[in-house]
């Protein structure tokens, strides 16, 4: 670790496994809405291939 | 042969490598502990892929031995004509850098590299375009690291937009004071209670600053991010700079070109006499236009093939500018937030690192001060001699813009003033000028009580 000549500060480690951690549930609940509204909604790219 | 090369001022924090001058060329040397990391670079598509996109600044590698028999590689990359700071640039040119940062260090973790450093000093305009200038600046991704640069890019980039953004007034000068980032704990608590609703804003600076301070000191080597987590952090940074605006709350100078316009073609005339006289002069290659507001002045200008900084302290009228030049696509145009009265001083260690905005242009082959005098000296109170030697400073061809007291701007200038400015006359404006330049051109800008001046430096 000798040459990490920039100060990483501490605390902004931890933070990124923080921060991780929730985004990785946003985007679970969003993947679940998107996925949900997919259902009821063609996508503008499939009617185009009809 | 120099066996050491010496770096500039501002290059001493990576040992990987470092920066110098030969011959007013830029070299960057290549040190044996950054051997590994740049041929990873070379080696992973990395530098072929960035280059192709203008992300990175390209390279020659120089032939073994040159200039340094200890250097494991002397580069040389293709120069940059003019040198510009954060502090120097609209909010819409920082947040330009702020998303190349990001993209390159996304393409970085798809070639198995990463940034090790995120700090706008990496970043340069060049070719109407912000370019990352530090190739050695990435290093080989470790799986489940944590980004070393994340808060550094928080504090760079984030902090000033935010605060731009939220604050909906230019804070560029903040910069100055911190070049190395504005601390978390400040922003966090600069910004207004409903950026927290933001979950981006509040991840990234709200969490991330009470995080840092509570956990300050603590070994956290060990802590792991796996890849797809690293992926979503960027994800989410490149969401919120992408949302971030500064609200045009109007120039300054307002409709400024939309009246003037209208003064019995004013303008046209204007620029009719200065094209006249650009033909002129003998190859014109570097010009600074003060007081540029949106460029009506320097576009012709750059159109003529001549590298043009144009300077303006109006931040919205820069912004406008950069928007212009994006739009068209025009590659030899600078546009930056200068005060004339209050440039850029020189910063950094030992005050070498950053140069004055003042050093960084002298010997500009043209300057233009287009109805700016009356606002430097019965605005702000400057003598004519202390802008004539300001000018003689910067430029050895000169086209100056003289307006008389009796006119309406000037009028409006000394409404609220207890002093007439006897000394505010034409013919001390020539005695001062005179001290430094020789007059070659003089013309009365027809319909108006303006004169118009080309002048050239003097032989001191």
């Amino acid at each position: 670790m000798s040459l990490l000549y920039i100060d990483p500060g501490s605390g902004s480690y931890l933070v990124q496994v923080i921060i991780g951690a929730i985004l990785g549930i946003v985007m679970f609940f969003k993947n679940i809405k998107l996925f949900i509204l997919s259902l009821f909604r063609r996508s503008p790219k499939k009617q185009q291939d009809e | 042969m120099n066996e050491c090369n010496r770096p500039l001022p501002s290059s001493y924090r990576d040992p990987a490598g470092f920066i110098f001058q030969y011959e007013n060329e830029v070299y960057r040397q290549v040190n044996e502990a950054g051997r590994k990391d740049y041929d990873l670079l070379l080696q992973t598509g990395l530098y072929d892929s960035l280059t192709k996109k203008k992300w990175l600044i390209s390279h020659e590698e120089m032939p073994a031995g040159f200039l340094s028999k200890n250097a494991y590689k002397i580069l040389k990359p293709a120069q940059i004509p003019f040198i510009s700071f954060p502090y120097e640039w609209s909010f819409s040119m920082l947040k330009e850098a702020a998303l190349l940062t990001l993209r390159i260090a996304k393409t970085s973790l798809a070639h198995g590299m990463m940034l090790k450093d995120a700090t706008p000093f990496n970043i340069q305009w060049h070719k109407g375009a912000m370019i990352f200038i530090d190739t050695l600046s990435f290093e080989e991704y470790k799986d489940g690291s944590p980004w070393i640069a994340y808060r550094q890019f928080c504090e760079c980039f984030l902090s000033p937009l935010l605060l731009m953004h939220y604050g909906r007034i230019s804070l560029h000068t903040m910069q100055v004071a911190y070049a190395e980032g504005i601390p978390l704990q400040l922003t966090s608590r600069f910004l207004p209670w409903r950026s927290r609703l933001s979950i981006h804003t509040y991840l990234h600076i709200h969490l991330h600053a009470k995080v840092a301070r509570k956990n300050k000191g603590t070994d956290q080597k060990e802590l792991l991010v796996p890849k797809n987590k690293l992926i979503n952090l960027l994800g989410s940074l490149e969401m919120l700079v992408h949302s971030l605006s500064l609200k045009d709350t109007g120039t300054v100078w307002g409709d400024y070109y939309a009246e003037a316009a209208n003064r019995n073609d004013y303008l046209t005339q204007k620029k009719t006499i200065i094209a006249t006289w650009v033909e002129k002069l003998p190859a014109l290659k570097t010009a600074i236009d003060f007081g540029s507001n949106e460029g009506e002045f320097s576009l012709p200008l750059a159109a003529c093939s001549i590298y043009t900084i144009a300077a303006d302290a109006d931040p919205v009228a820069v912004n406008k500018l950069h928007k212009t030049i994006r739009e068209s696509n025009i590659q030899n145009i600078i546009p930056l937030i200068i005060d004339f009265t209050y440039p850029s001083p020189a910063i950094g260690l030992a005050n070498k690192e950053r140069d004055s905005f003042l050093s960084r242009i002298s010997n500009t082959d043209l300057g233009l001060c287009l109805a700016l005098i009356h606002h430097l000296c019965i605005g702000k109170n400057i003598p004519f001699a202390s802008v004539a030697a300001i000018l003689a400073e910067s430029c050895k061809h000169l086209i100056i813009e003289f307006v008389p007291a009796t006119d309406e701007k000037s009028k409006q200038l000394l409404l609220n003033k207890k002093d007439i400015y006897q000394w505010y006359t034409q013919l001390e404006f020539e005695n001062a000028f005179g001290q430094h330049f020789d007059t070659s051109e003089k013309q009365l800008i027809p319909g108006t009580e303006r004169v118009l001046y080309l002048m050239r430096r003097s032989h001191r």
